[in-house]
């Protein structure tokens, strides 16, 4: 999925796919990230960033 | 679409398969398994197989997080689902999986309050919705899951969540790994490594496998393209002799792994003495549990389980498929007494499943020759 925005507080991201489908993801594990980033998430949980 | 497209490039797909057949032994039989259920869902949907050469044998591994989970510990989740006040939650292969009388959603169907997740993060959601209600989260799944499951446990406890708890079954994906090559049943040439598990653990925990047991492993991502990359390069060390750990999945997988992930890991959970797998029996030290620092978060400790060992069906032989001993056309039940709509094995439930991506993708029967 690629970031839309970020909640740096909350540690929190909303994602859209390439279906343009939102979801917010946790982005404790890979911040910190940056609009446009592309991100593997797992159950929610945002694992890697995509080179 | 970025990171899709240009690996399920037909031409170049056809180009890695003639390269695989230039590289292969002529009257050799190669046995490469491939780990993860996300590969073989991947394998069956796209026809990889078919593009490799009919001495290349694929055999299906034990990573498909729903297919491990032993009878008993469904059993254990609808005993939890049913105590008064608690709503059940776990993701939603889970509630298909069969226990000793019937399912999740069959108990679902009796009156339990069990709700379907995406993420441990929508069951803390409920939790703090429903403050007079216990919500326990069923966590299953290897170390691409156990971050998320941790994460959330360190938020509940951060929000002061006290109506918030875990009944955690992940499980490891290295022990069971040297189960299979210490067992007399299977001989392997190679391994197509975990693309996901690998962005958390990285390549390094896979370094034993050609240190102590001489197979080459290669981490591999889930395209079509990664696939067929991933055995060319499994088979390119035995043609040269070499045996290593190689990483086709570099643009997400780091070789150290994800260390925060792997801190919040060992942070909330600890290892298990040992653990039952569907199929592979106890392994020790391959399940995890809640650390002490978390126990107060830990449904097991809330509540009594019956934690009782149930044998699994006669008919069903998933544990033969997820040792890669037979294949899923193989089974006495595939297709007839067990398909996706009425399984009676795990392997059969998840698409990850090696019994259900055969079925839903019409590889019912298959006879390959030796060339």
């Amino acid at each position: 999925v690629r970031v839309v925005r970020i909640d740096e507080e909350r540690e929190l991201a909303l994602c859209e796919d390439d279906q343009g489908e939102r979801t917010t993801v946790e982005i404790a594990l890979v911040s910190p990230v940056e609009p446009g980033d592309r991100l593997l998430v797992h159950a929610g949980t945002a694992l890697t960033r995509a080179a | 679409v970025k990171h899709v497209d240009e690996y399920r490039d037909a031409e170049l797909g056809r180009a890695v398969a003639g390269e695989i057949l230039a590289t292969v032994e002529p009257g050799r039989h190669y046995k490469i398994m491939e780990v993860c259920g996300g590969h073989t869902h991947s394998i069956y949907k796209y026809g990889v197989d078919d593009l490799l050469p009919a001495n290349v044998e694929l055999v299906h591994g034990p990573g498909c997080p729903v297919c491990v989970i032993p009878m008993g510990r469904v059993d254990d989740g609808i005993a939890l689902a049913h105590q008064p006040g608690v709503v059940f939650t776990c993701f939603g292969d889970m509630m298909r999986v069969p226990g000793s009388d019937g399912t999740l959603l069959d108990a679902k169907a009796e009156g339990a309050d069990i709700r379907m997740v995406y993420s441990p993060l929508d069951a803390l959601r409920i939790a703090k919705q429903n403050p007079d209600r216990e919500v326990v989260f069923f966590a299953i799944g290897f170390e691409t899951t156990a971050p998320s499951t941790a994460l959330t446990l360190k938020r509940a406890k951060a929000d002061g969540v006290q109506n918030f708890s875990c009944m955690c079954s992940h499980v490891t994906i290295v022990p069971p790994l040297r189960a299979l090559l210490d067992s007399p049943d299977l001989r392997l040439d190679g391994f197509v490594g975990p693309g996901h598990v690998s962005t958390v653990v990285g390549a390094r925990p896979f370094e034993f496998i050609p240190a102590d047991y001489g197979k080459p492993i290669v981490v591999s991502g889930f395209e079509p393209l990664d696939i067929l990359q991933g055995v060319l390069m499994i088979l390119r060390q035995l043609a040269e002799g070499r045996c290593e750990v190689e990483n086709q999945y570099k643009r997400v997988v780091p070789y150290e792994g994800n260390l925060r992930a792997l801190e919040v890991m060992a942070e909330v959970f600890e290892l298990r003495p040992h653990f039952e797998w569907r199929g592979l029996g106890f392994i020790s030290h391959s399940g995890l549990k809640l650390s002490e620092a978390y126990a107060d978060l830990d449904a097991e400790r809330r509540w009594t389980v019956p934690g009782i060992r149930v044998a699994d069906p006669k008919a069903c032989q998933c544990g033969e498929v997820l040792k890669g001993v037979i294949k899923p056309f193989e089974c006495k039940v595939f297709g007839t007494a067990c398909t996706p709509e009425r399984p009676i094995g795990t392997c059969m439930v998840s698409s990850e499943g090696a019994c259900a991506a055969y079925y839903n993708y019409g590889r019912f029967a298959r006879e390959r020759e030796v060339v």
